[in-house]
């Protein structure tokens, strides 16, 4: 028996030697790092391919440094010129002029031309639905280096659509010619062009045509590191000299660490969950969804479980972005004791005793669809599923992969579905506030799955579409926003910062609000 | 007295089994707070003289969970073994007391099993089926009960020949008490020893799936899944993952003793 012991010691001392291990690494952070030619930024991908008018995959072929806009946001969201160096509009509102800066050459050489322009934004009207939901044009001209688009209604965020990576300018021509975009990468006018790239990994090259100013990097190697932690174990192992999105539980590490630099911002994002409101769905009654709501202390899920990484949720835009944010009231702040009379009111009741309310023979249950390639999800899920309990609610999560996050919202497969969504992809929440609530008529407003409908919110959207003054805007957002919270259309969790962290080494990391710009050419060699 | 006093390791061992056996049935009264409902006030607290274990990602008692965590794994894991012994029992004396087609295509499947690498497959049939408790029991018995059948079916193949059971055969015992009288007793303690030697590793097997998303789901405080909330927590809050892993190893490791031991007590070899 006596060799058993031995055994078990040995794989105690194995175990011991293990932790300890782990436990030596945890404080270093690195010495290697800091090949002037190669720059290593860890990011997560969702995309399988870099054709950028396939789903949103343009986002990952902007943020990787390969393609570029015709305007772009700063850091404070205001639209800047980018392969457009100006723009205007005529008196009545209905055609739009693009002046293109005649020194932007594709990475193949070819000259970007305003026909180029025009060829791009039409391959993108052509391959993905999601183009007319900015805006429909009666036509596009190219004269010289001018783009012309003539709209039927006035679009007062027009130069905001433009910078949305759906309409990133490619080389239609170089597609012509037979390079396939989906597998070769497409041809655009960024800094770096693609080398390589599969899902889980892509590899950048300099483009020596690039107009703005000199690439610093040769090679840009861009890991999908997807679990958060694994991220910030890789920055500070060397093994990646940028990182994108640190979640809550590990910036305090590099926070406190002089080899690294933090820099964080509010997004644009909210996170929010879906609360699917058609026929036959339980949270159709708004008693429901009101008790419901009320029922989540999500100043407590931010504060205390996010370690205020998060600002507490209220409505659909964020704080940050100035739509009165602090004059919308929300009917359904946190009380439970509401929440439950609201259920009571609505005839559920605990009639088996199980713990679960029940109405008409059928349980409280309520199917929550996540993904957890943001570490904040499921944990509000959880968070939600322990406070949803005490009213007699019965939660059942159901992780599913970022991929099918999409197509199940569309469909309406859940009853609570959540997801991290940027409120102002054009400039301003309109687009936002039309994708998810606007009323859906068989699918011609797909990103609604929920069944949400309300006239009146489609009313003051039409109004919001066509009205160019900003003051007008900020107040029709401000009443959409106080719709939305008066129907408990969705469950509003919180308002993510957002961050970029590099070994300081590298310098010119910067992470912008509108979440488009991860790999520029400002980012270079610390000295 | 005489038996403890022979068989002292195994006593010893048996002792500890029956100990986790303890905590797991007793579990909701020998656990000091609510497993599933913390304060979300205390998050990740480091362990205190209020919470022994330190508290999770939603202020519930680690040690708490742990406690309650004993009950579920074990019940995953009792309840896997004695379905793959049925299994196993089922299949291998149907093929090996009939033999024939039967044996044939019943022996081909399990051999179709056997050449798959097994957690990869169970992950894969998790994976299709979705996770839950019932899923992963129902995965890792489509991957494992080849083996059991396996050993029945040579045991039983051995014993099919002998002269008691020819001789019961002659005087005309039907089939079914030939098997529950002759058969069935003489292969059971070797059914008993694989399966108790077994549980260690189903443990673990359950505890990965677990850990990989694929079994027990949330807010269950399954160790496996511990282990994976923990993780997210590995350079903050290390306890998360130190204790449940603990938890793991010491049940594993006690079983896997009891298991040897028991074999050596039951092997009719050693005789």
């Amino acid at each position: 028996m006596l060799f058993k012991w031995k055994k078990l010691l040995a794989a105690v001392a194995a175990t011991g030697i293990l932790l300890t291990g782990c436990g030596g690494e945890n404080g270093g952070g690195s010495t290697k790092g800091g090949d002037p030619n190669v720059l290593k930024v860890g990011v997560t991908n969702f995309a399988d391919t870099l054709e950028p008018t396939q789903n949103y995959f343009g986002w990952v072929v902007m943020r990787y440094g390969l393609g570029e806009c015709l305007t772009k946001f700063d850091e404070k969201m205001n639209i800047q010129p980018w392969l457009a160096e100006s723009w205007s509009v005529s008196d009545d509102h209905l055609t739009w002029t693009f002046k293109i800066r005649d020194n932007v050459k594709f990475s193949n050489g070819d000259a970007l031309t305003a026909d180029a322009v025009k060829q791009s934004i039409e391959r993108a009207f052509a391959k993905n639905a999601r183009a007319a939901t900015f805006f429909e044009y009666v036509s596009i001209d190219a004269d010289g280096q001018n783009l012309i688009i003539q709209t039927t209604k006035p679009l007062p965020g027009m130069p905001g659509y433009l910078a949305d990576p759906l309409f990133i300018i490619v080389d239609v021509a170089a597609e012509t010619a037979g390079r396939d975009f989906s597998k070769e990468g497409p041809i655009c006018t960024g800094p770096y062009t693609v080398e390589s790239f599969v899902k889980e990994r892509a590899v950048m090259k300099r483009n020596e045509n690039y107009w703005d100013g000199a690439v610093p990097y040769q090679t840009v190697e861009i890991p999908s590191i997807d679990d958060p932690n694994t991220r910030a174990m890789a920055l500070q192992a060397g093994d990646v000299d940028v990182a994108v999105n640190i979640a809550a539980g590990d910036i305090e590490i590099f926070k406190g660490n002089d080899k690294f630099n933090v820099d964080e911002i509010s997004s644009l994002r909210v996170v929010l969950a879906r609360l699917n409101q058609n026929p036959d769905h339980i949270l159709s009654d708004a008693n429901v969804r009101a008790a419901l709501i009320s029922g989540c202390d999500r100043e407590t899920y931010n504060d205390i479980l996010l370690k205020g990484t998060f600002i507490p949720g209220k409505a659909p835009v964020p704080p940050s972005l100035d739509y009165g944010f602090n004059q919308l009231t929300d009917p359904n702040a946190y009380n439970p004791e509401r929440a439950k009379q609201l259920l009571a009111e609505a005839g559920w009741s605990d009639s088996d005793g199980d713990g679960i309310l029940d109405k008409d023979g059928r349980n409280l249950t309520l199917d929550f669809v996540v993904y957890n390639s943001r570490a904040e999800l499921p944990l509000y899920a959880e968070a939600v599923q322990a406070d949803l309990k005490k009213l007699g609610f019965d939660i059942k999560i159901n992780t599913v992969d970022y991929n099918l996050i999409d197509n199940m919202g569309i469909k309406g497969e859940y009853d609570l579905l959540i997801s991290n969504i940027t409120t102002a992809n054009t400039g301003d929440p309109e687009v936002f506030l039309r994708w998810y609530w606007k009323t859906n008529v068989d699918g011609n407003n797909p990103q609604n799955g929920s069944g949400y409908s309300n006239p009146q919110y489609d009313a003051v959207l039409e109004q919001l579409s066509m009205e160019f003054d900003k003051t007008k805007r900020r107040d029709l957002i401000i009443e959409l926003q106080q719709i939305l919270l008066n129907d408990g259309a969705s469950l509003f969790f919180g308002y993510p910062q957002t961050n970029i962290i590099n070994a300081k080494y590298v310098s010119g990391v910067k992470m912008y609000p509108s979440d488009y710009y991860w790999i520029t050419n400002l980012i270079k060699p610390a000295n | 007295m005489e038996f403890i006093k022979t068989h002292k390791l195994f006593s010893f061992y048996s002792l500890l089994v029956i100990l986790i056996l303890f905590v797991a049935i007793f579990a909701p009264y020998l656990a000091p707070q609510d497993p599933y409902d913390g304060n979300m006030r205390n998050v990740l607290q480091t362990p205190s003289a209020e919470h022994l274990l330190g508290t999770d990602k939603l202020g519930r008692d680690t040690l708490s969970r742990i406690i309650a965590g004993t009950q579920v794994s074990l019940f995953m894991t009792i309840c896997l073994v004695i379905l793959l012994a049925i299994v196993g029992v089922v299949v291998g004396i149907a093929s090996g007391y009939f033999g024939g087609m039967v044996e044939v295509i019943l022996m081909r499947l399990a051999d179709m099993m056997l050449s798959f690498p097994g957690v990869v497959l169970a992950i894969a049939i998790a994976g299709i089926l979705g996770g839950s408790i019932a899923n992963t029991i129902i995965a890792l018995l489509i991957v494992g009960w080849a083996k059991y059948a396996r050993l029945v079916r040579s045991l039983v193949i051995k014993l099919r020949n002998n002269d008691f059971i020819i001789a019961a055969q002659v005087n005309g015992t039907k089939t079914i008490n030939i098997l529950q009288r002759h058969i069935l007793p003489n292969i059971l303690p070797m059914v008993v020893i694989t399966g108790a030697m077994d549980i260690g590793t189903m443990m673990m097997e359950i505890a990965g799936l677990s850990f990989l998303g694929f079994g027990a789901q949330p807010p269950t405080p399954e160790w496996g899944l511990m282990l994976n909330e923990g993780r997210q927590y590995i350079q903050t809050a290390p306890w998360l993952m130190i204790y449940p892993g603990m938890a793991i190893f010491i049940v594993v490791a006690i079983f896997n003793l009891w298991g040897d031991a028991l074999r050596d007590v039951l092997d009719p070899r050693q005789e």
